[in-house]
Parts: C-alpha cells; structure tokens; sequence
C-alpha cells in the first residue's frame, strides 16, 4: 500500500530502519506493521491526524516509552546496526545519539549555561574551556549566542518561548547525536520564531538525520525532503516531499492534506 | 471520507466560485469564436461586431479569475489537487484570454475582406474553424467536468488543425499566383487562418493544463504535430514559418 520515492531510497545512508514495527498501549494496538528508512542527513517530517501514531513512532526511537508500564513495541530499529529495541540496549547512551525536542520549550530550571552543559557532563568529562566552547558552539549554531552571550547565567526561564525552544534544540544537540527528534517543535511559537527554527533545520540536517512531527503541512511541505503520512496506526504512503503535496497517489493522503477529511 | 468535500465550507465556495468563472469565460470565449467564423462565413457584419465587443468581459473576467486565484493561493494554502486545479486556471485563463483576442481579430479583419465573387473558396477555412470550434467545445467542457479523458482527446486532435492551416496556406497562396487581385483577400485570409491555428493552439494548451490538473501527470512535451507549411512545394519560396 505504501510507496516509496526511488530518489529517496536511493540516497547511500539509512540512519534508522524501521521494520515491522508494532506498538501497543496496553491493549491497544497504536502502530500496525511499520516500515520505513529514515535517509541520513535528511529531514523526514510526518503527518497525519491527531492520534495517528506519528508521535508514537517518535518516542519509539529513543525508547521513551520504556519510562511507562505497559506500552511495548515489537519488530526491529535499526540504528547503526543495531535494533534499538533491544532489551539490554544502553538508554543514556541511546538518548545522547537520538536526542528529542518536544512542542513546548522545556528548559531546565537552571543557568542558560547549565541547560547545555547538564548533559554533556552526563556523558563527557570537559574543563571548563572545553566546555565553554561547546556552549559557545552549540548557541551559535542555533542562532542564539548573539542574543544570550551577555547573560548566560540568567535563568533559561527568562528567554523567550522562540529562545527557550532554540535553547532546548541547542541542548539537544550538545551531546553530539546522530538524530534528532522533533515532535511540532514550532507550534507553541510565533510566526519569526518559527521561521528561525525551519532556517535552524536547514542548517542542521546537514549534520544531523531529522525526524519531525508536524500538523503544519507548510512547514512540513518547506522543510522535509521525506514525507510520511500517517493514519490510524498505519503508514499509508512515503514520498519525496514535492510529490506527497503536489501529487500525492493514495486518495487518503489528497483527503489529508488538502482539508478534505471527513 | 465518502464525502469530497472541505471542511472549510468557504474554501469550498471559493472553489466553486473559481470553476463556475472558468466556465463563464469558457462559454464567452467559445461564442466569441462562433460570431467569428460567422462573420467570415456568412458576410455577418453584426456578428463580426458582437464577437469584438465582447473582449472587454472577458478581460474582467481574466482579472477576477487571477484575483481569486491569487487569493486562494494566499489564504487557503492549497496543496495536491486543489494546487493543481488553482494554477491550472491561473494559467487557462491566460489561454481563454489569447483565445477571445484572436476571435476578435478574426472578426475584424472579415469586415475588411472584399472578396473577388467565386473566385476563392471558404471551405477550407470553414472546415478548419469548425474542427477549431470543436477542439475548443471540448477543451472547455474538459475545464468544467475536469475530464482528462477530454483533454486527450483535444491534445490529439491537435494536428489536424496543424494539417487544415498547411492545406489552406497553400490554396490561398496558389489563388495570389494566379490571380494578383486575389493578393488582398487571401492575405486577409492567411491572418485569419494563422489566428484560428493559434486559437487551436490555445484549446491545446488549455487542455495539456486540464490534463496536469486532474491526473498530476504531466502530457508529453512533444505533441502530435502536422506537417509546417514551410515544407510544401509551392510555398517553398514563402518561407512561411512553421506553425509553432
């Protein structure tokens, strides 16, 4: 039922390979039969309604919802070779490789400083120039240093909710991950700070492999090269962004996103 | 999802809005072209009159067709089909347009043939305006039932106008070799000709954006063409250009 682009499934890397993948909350089934690639250093956006299970699929990469009694997945991830699925799988070391940027900005209730170094000192023993060349690098490259050079130890709290998202998308990327997650990073921002955040995307794929959830089908349409649209646990169809919103070929996607859905 | 319809109801409306203008310029356009080939076929001064006097409306209606295009574009974000079917007419409507402009043209120049009486015959011009006529019936009932079946049939038909233009470019330039006062009449006719291969041309293009709309799949870039004018022997030295 599902298609997929030739160009996109020609691209060399596979950062994440999704197979058959099934996941469930409790007893019910929320992601039927899965499979899809996520092409390195591409942007893979996902759409689709409300409970589609597109948000589901995310928290699966990172095993999010490991921190939750009775939701279980089945099938395989593979992420460098390996099936993030597994049992034994190192979760700290998984979440510093997959990091995660949720809707609303959710800085630490510490330093702008501390927020970005919190995790790296999690994983990596840096002295303090180290580390103020981290903060430094990270910041700038979203497009934030300019603006909080002069108080970076002021409560991330006093940024504004556009900073503080930029903040937690430089958090995410201090650890150095291979992908980056990121479910409607924009939807809590206004039109400017949405703006930085897709100009931040462009930027940023070319180092990292994005996944992003968004129920704005401009912003998918903008920033994704890959997109997937989602419908009651179920993939539906995978295309290059181009087709999926100029020509889309199964009549449940043209109903999606052309504001169509019954 | 049985139903087709937006959720937004004005998006809706709006679309409809769009379509039901395409069609008003449609149906402007083709009586244009009718009064016409009326004003050449049957000498009908007042046809020739009514067909030009109708440019302005379709002018006002191209310009409110580009607004709401325009619009739409802005407001409602199409994507897929709707996309499709909204840069379609934005660029249809330039067709109707052209369409409307060589019709009128067609009309004035008939009211400045004087035709040496039985010396040329129409019914070459007359069987290319009809297949004309017909093209462009279709490629507007293409636009309004956004049939791509239609469409083909248009983009394949195309030429045989192509094929009509080469015959009558050679009989009108063999009446101005044997007859020097023929040359005034047949040049007019020559224009009228050329200006009615254009309209096909026209029907043609309104049909390949017809087709893109419905189907997202685009027609060959080659269309079936006829044999240019410029390739016949007794317009070698005419060098007439090729049709395209």
């Amino acid at each position: 039922m599902t298609e997929t682009d030739p160009q996109v499934a020609k691209s060399p890397e596979v950062a994440l390979a999704v197979r058959n993948l099934n996941f469930y909350y409790g007893e019910n089934h929320a992601l039927h039969d899965i499979s899809i690639d996520f092409p390195a250093r591409r942007v893979t956006a996902m759409i689709g309604p409300s409970g589609c299970g597109k948000s589901t699929l995310l928290r699966v990469f990172n095993r999010m919802y490991d921190l939750y009694p009775g939701q279980r997945a089945t099938g395989e991830v593979i992420f460098d070779g390996r099936n993030v699925l597994e049992r034994d799988l190192d979760l700290n070391i998984l979440r510093a490789r997959v990091g995660m940027v949720f809707q609303k900005p959710t800085p630490f209730p510490m330093s702008i400083y501390d927020n970005i170094a919190f995790g790296v000192r999690l994983h990596e023993k840096l002295n303090k120039a180290e580390m103020d060349a981290r903060v430094q690098d990270v910041l700038t490259r979203v497009a934030l240093w300019n603006e909080v050079r002069d108080r970076l130890n002021a409560p991330a709290s006093g940024l504004s909710g556009g900073q503080q998202q930029r903040l937690c998308i430089a958090r995410s990327i201090a650890t150095r991950p291979e992908v980056l997650l990121l479910d409607e990073p924009t939807s809590a921002l206004d039109p400017i700070s949405t703006a930085r955040i897709e100009e931040l995307l462009d930027e940023l794929k070319e180092e990292f492999t994005i996944a992003i959830v968004t129920h704005n089908m401009q912003q998918a349409a903008r920033c994704a090269d890959q997109v997937a649209f989602f419908y009651m646990g179920r993939l539906i169809e995978v295309d290059s962004a181009d087709r999926m919103f100029t020509n889309p070929k199964q009549q449940q996607t043209q109903d999606y996103i052309t504001g169509r859905f019954g | 999802m049985a139903d087709r319809s937006h959720i937004v109801k004005s998006y809706e409306q709006e679309l409809g809005q769009l379509r039901s203008m395409m069609a008003q310029m449609g149906g402007i356009v083709e009586n244009q072209v009718a009064l016409a080939l009326s004003a050449i076929a049957d000498r009908n001064e007042e046809a020739a009159d009514a067909a030009a006097r109708q440019d302005p409306e379709v002018d006002q209606l191209e310009r409110e067709v580009e607004g709401l295009a325009i619009r739409l574009l802005a407001l409602r974000s199409p994507m897929a089909g709707d996309l499709r079917e909204i840069v379609a007419a934005l660029k249809i409507t330039g067709d109707l347009e052209r369409i409307g402009d060589y019709a009128s043209s067609i009309a004035r120049r008939s009211l400045r043939i004087r035709m040496p009486e039985n010396q040329i015959s129409l019914s070459g011009l007359r069987s290319m305006g009809r297949l004309v006529q017909e093209n462009l019936r279709r490629s507007i009932d293409a636009i309004t039932q956004q049939d791509s079946n239609r469409a083909m049939e248009v983009w394949h038909s195309d030429r045989a106008v192509d094929e009509y233009y080469t015959a009558l470019f050679r009989e009108l330039v063999t009446y101005m070799m044997e007859d020097a006062r023929n040359i005034r009449a047949c040049t007019e006719l020559l224009f009228i000709a050329k200006n009615l291969e254009r309209i096909g041309d026209h029907a043609t293009n309104i049909a390949e954006r017809v087709f893109y709309a419905v189907t997202g799949d685009n027609l060959p870039s080659l269309r079936p063409r006829g044999a240019p004018a410029s390739a016949l022997t007794v317009a070698e030295t005419m060098q007439e250009p090729d049709v395209r």
